[in-house]
């Protein structure tokens, strides 16, 4: 039976919420400093996360999971325009940003409060 | 570590910075006519000039990257030429009877201020989110 282990998917959800938070920090910075001259909108980067699952795969169910979470990298976000001060942030960009993120944030915890409830519920039946 | 609350301090201190932004522009319509300021001369308009910084200077010190808030770097006066108007009944008409007015212009501090406002606006709105998203985990623990 091919089935997806409990820990595996709470990780999965936990790194969901965590990845939703680091854009939204990364997106509240941005949106502060729209009229800042010279400042470079930035967005986080997983490109280490997504390299370290291709390099290494867990194939056994005892193998640290090698997806560790994001590292708190930012980079300045590539292709941004700059206006005449200099300045690359686009305000609906970075509300829609942030937008998407609760979004993904709300989703991953609607999960995981399932999956806990299940949790609780297997606790609670078993007494 | 980038935090939620990181991200509201960010938002908060853009708010601060709009508000004193908004302040500039409306003593720079206030005194669009003084003639003598504490030095003497004319009024001169104010311009806040703003600097990029991180909320959480011993994260940034650290080298992690935390949310990237934003300061009043200075107030600076604009040192431009000072408009000019023909009133030989003035009291600080000069000999050939111009009086020096500030150099502040009514349309460019209203945008600057409708700028500022619609800055405020949005960093609300960020807080508003932030907000939402701290709630929605506090969820987790409910039973």
């Amino acid at each position: 039976m091919n089935t997806i282990d409990d820990a595996a998917l709470v990780e999965a959800l936990r790194q969901q919420m965590t990845k939703s938070v680091a854009r939204q920090v990364a997106a509240s910075g941005n949106l502060a400093n729209v009229d800042t001259p010279n400042y470079k909108a930035v967005e986080p980067t997983f490109a280490d996360t997504l390299k370290g699952q291709l390099a290494m795969k867990a194939t056994k169910p005892n193998h640290i999971n090698p997806a560790s979470p994001a590292p708190g990298t930012v980079r300045e976000i590539p292709d941004a325009v700059a206006r005449r001060d200099g300045n690359t942030v686009e305000l609906d960009r970075e509300l829609l940003t942030m937008q998407r993120a609760s979004g993904d944030f709300a989703q991953a915890q609607t999960a995981l409060a399932a999956k806990f409830k299940l949790v609780r519920y297997a606790i609670s039946e078993s007494k | 570590m980038s935090t939620l609350s990181a991200a509201s301090k960010a938002a908060a201190s853009a708010l601060a910075v709009e508000r004193t932004r908004i302040e500039a522009a409306v003593s720079n319509l206030a005194n669009a006519e003084s003639t003598r300021s504490a030095d003497g001369k004319p009024y001169r308009r104010r311009d806040v000039v703003l600097r990029a910084e991180p909320v959480e200077s011993f994260q940034a010190a650290l080298g992690r990257s935390t949310a990237t808030g934003v300061k009043v770097a200075a107030v600076v006066e604009d040192q431009s030429e000072y408009r000019r108007r023909y009133e030989p009944s003035h009291p600080d008409a000069d000999k050939d009877g111009f009086v020096s007015l500030p150099n502040v212009d009514a349309a460019n501090e209203m945008v600057d201020m409708v700028g500022a406002a619609r800055a405020y606006q949005a960093n609300l709105a960020a807080i508003g989110i932030i907000r939402d998203m701290v709630a929605k985990a506090l969820e987790l623990g409910r039973g």
